[in-house]
């Protein structure tokens, strides 16, 4: 679904690509044009109401930083995207380009460990002090999910069939990985259980 | 570093300059996270210099809960519980951006009914977080019996509410693909007979606040918003509307059943506290006669389902999409990032409140401590909704 940027890609990054889906158009551009092309689109093309600014982690393939803006005079959106890759988790600040891109930065630079450079008080916004980790990157397990089971049956039918029942596979929460591949092993079994492969295909999360 | 001092009347004037004159050092206030003025558990740390704000910086998150990553371990069904509880007193807005985007990406088509009961709730929804802060905003600048008025309004309209969903705060009333059930037999004819039951009183609240001449002198000129600075900090709903800039979803990108209606957008130029207060009070006669014209098509819309069948298991086809509402209090979106599972892999949420009050740290120097208070109450922010 990649393909060059059309006319409006083009007036923001030379080398920017577009995806289209559902109705909305989402450009990427590359890590070093960032603060250049939010400029270019503040000043040249209208888009001066910043929304939002956020990441999202794809794992082995890096995270995405994706700003959302908005064009008051034509009611236009226009959604930024560019991919950091894992070993460079660092962008150049867009405060000095929007004002208010400031806590955007903070929380995303709490939740998800990445670095904008040039940022003037980069510091947790939302996590209490001394908080350890990064929540919202996927390998950040929800640990009480596991730890407390849920009240209740899980499935339709579950509680009404009793002890007698053929047992199900035990059916894990979402986002709470392998017991095989994640959490404390009993000390006598020695060497680390293989990881076994997800039954849903979903990638697996390291311990 | 932690320097003891002493305030109160002639405190200091031992300390005279050079030139004579009494000299001043800044002294750092915290406002919150427990005061009587601020709302819930925003902090503020104000520096002052006499009783000049010279700097001000709000400090967030008391209240966090980790909202984001909790819908990234929750189905479609489940997020909606969720999703409801950031903005409080916004409940059944925030379903709607949810089932918005989820809807968007499966896909479905949502039964007209349920479309026009929607755009009903959302606006009745939107006259009840508006009489609470009409209610509340007077409290702090000393006029208390304002709020007696706003929630006997409220009290009629939560009747209606509670009579359809069950709940007085948290609806939880949207479906992906339509609403929980259909409306109770006779709810059409008791939902007008509220509505115009609050129209009715609202001169009453009008005449109350609107002439006072304190409320006046309290709140005119005070806390000046510029359009720069809404655009700047993505500043939205009421606030942005009282400082000139005309933008309002519900005509600006039409959802629900928006298009068809006439909305009128609710606009001021003076950008002060004055201009914010008066913005929420005419959108509240804006949003009741939005409803009357929704109870109007509801009662002529033909008999048909309101909701929509949903396989057990619901998963969201891969992609994302981003789906924007306006709020009472401003913009509320959710980006939604699926990769086929059925939970989201990253559901974003953009809240009105936290873009609305990031503009403190740049609205309140310069300003008095006294009118931090007028400042801060015409915010119309609720915690939960900056916290998350």
């Amino acid at each position: 679904m990649t393909e060059p940027g059309g006319e409006l890609g083009a007036r923001l990054s030379a080398t920017s690509t577009a995806e289209a889906a559902y109705g909305q158009v989402t450009y990427d551009v590359a890590p070093a044009d960032w603060v250049a092309t939010l400029t270019r689109a503040r000043d040249d093309l209208g888009f001066t109401f910043f929304d939002w600014l956020t990441a999202v982690d794809h794992e082995a393939d890096g995270m995405d930083v994706v700003v959302h803006l908005w064009c008051l005079d034509r009611r236009e959106h226009l959604l930024l995207r560019t991919r950091l890759p894992t070993a460079g988790l660092s962008l150049a600040t867009a405060t000095g380009v929007f004002a208010g891109a400031s806590w955007h930065e903070r929380e995303t630079f709490e939740m998800f460990g990445i670095d904008f450079t040039g940022h003037p008080h980069l510091v947790p916004l939302l996590l209490p002090d001394g908080f350890e980790g990064h929540p919202l990157r996927k390998d950040f397990v929800l640990a009480a999910r596991v730890a407390k089971a849920w009240p209740g049956a899980k499935e339709p039918g579950e509680s009404d069939a009793g002890h007698t029942a053929p047992a199900r596979r035990a059916s894990r929460p979402p986002g709470v990985p392998d017991p095989a591949v994640w959490g404390p092993h009993p000390p006598a079994t020695g060497a680390e259980p293989a990881p076994a492969p997800e039954p849903d295909g979903r990638p697996e999360v390291e311990p | 570093m932690v320097t003891e001092r002493i305030v109160g009347m002639g405190a200091g004037a031992d300390l005279v300059d050079d030139g004579g004159r009494i000299a001043t050092q800044d002294m750092v206030l915290n406002i919150g996270p427990q005061h009587p003025s601020t709302h819930g558990v925003l902090r503020l740390r104000i520096t002052l210099d006499g009783e000049r704000i010279v700097d001000a910086e709000p400090i967030v998150g008391y209240m966090h809960r980790g909202a984001e990553k909790l819908f990234e371990v929750r189905d479609y069904r489940q997020i909606i519980v969720l999703a409801n509880r950031h903005d409080w007193l916004s409940a059944f807005a925030n379903e709607l951006g949810v089932v918005l985007a989820a809807e968007r990406m499966l896909g479905m088509d949502v039964p007209v009914r349920a479309v026009w009961a929607r755009t009903l709730l959302a606006e009745l929804n939107r006259v009840l977080n508006h009489l609470m802060f009409l209610g509340s905003y007077p409290i702090e600048l000393g006029a208390i019996t304002p709020i007696f008025y706003a929630f006997r309004e409220r009290e009629t309209l939560q009747a209606v509410m509670e009579e359809i969903s069950g709940g007085r705060m948290h609806y939880m009333f949207n479906r992906v693909g339509g609403l929980k059930e259909d409306l109770p037999a006779g709810w059409l004819g008791r939902a007008r007979r509220a509505v115009t039951d609050v129209r009715s009183r609202l001169p009453d609240l009008d005449r109350l606040v609107m002439g006072n001449e304190i409320f006046l002198a309290r709140t005119k000129g005070v806390g000046i918003i510029s359009p720069e600075m809404v655009a700047a900090y993505g500043v939205s709903g009421p606030i942005a509307r009282a400082s000139g800039v005309d933008f309002d979803l519900r005509r600006d990108e039409p959802y629900l059943a928006y298009g068809e209606l006439p909305v009128t957008v609710v606009t001021r130029t003076d950008g002060d506290c004055l201009s914010r207060f008066q913005c929420l009070f005419e959108q509240l006669q804006v949003s009741l006669d939005l409803a009357d014209a929704c109870l109007d098509r509801l009662g002529s819309l033909p008999p048909g389902p309101i909701n929509t069948r949903l396989p057990k298991v619901l998963k969201v086809p891969e992609g994302a999409t981003y789906a924007w509402t306006e709020n009472p209090l401003g913009i509320n979106g959710y980006y939604l990032v699926s990769k086929g599972d059925k939970t989201p892999w990253r559901l974003k949420l953009r809240s009105a409140s936290f873009n609305n009050i990031q503009v403190l740290g740049e609205l309140l120097p310069g300003a008095l401590i006294a009118d931090m208070v007028a400042i801060l109450g015409s915010m119309f922010f609720v915690v939960g909704d900056i916290d998350k």
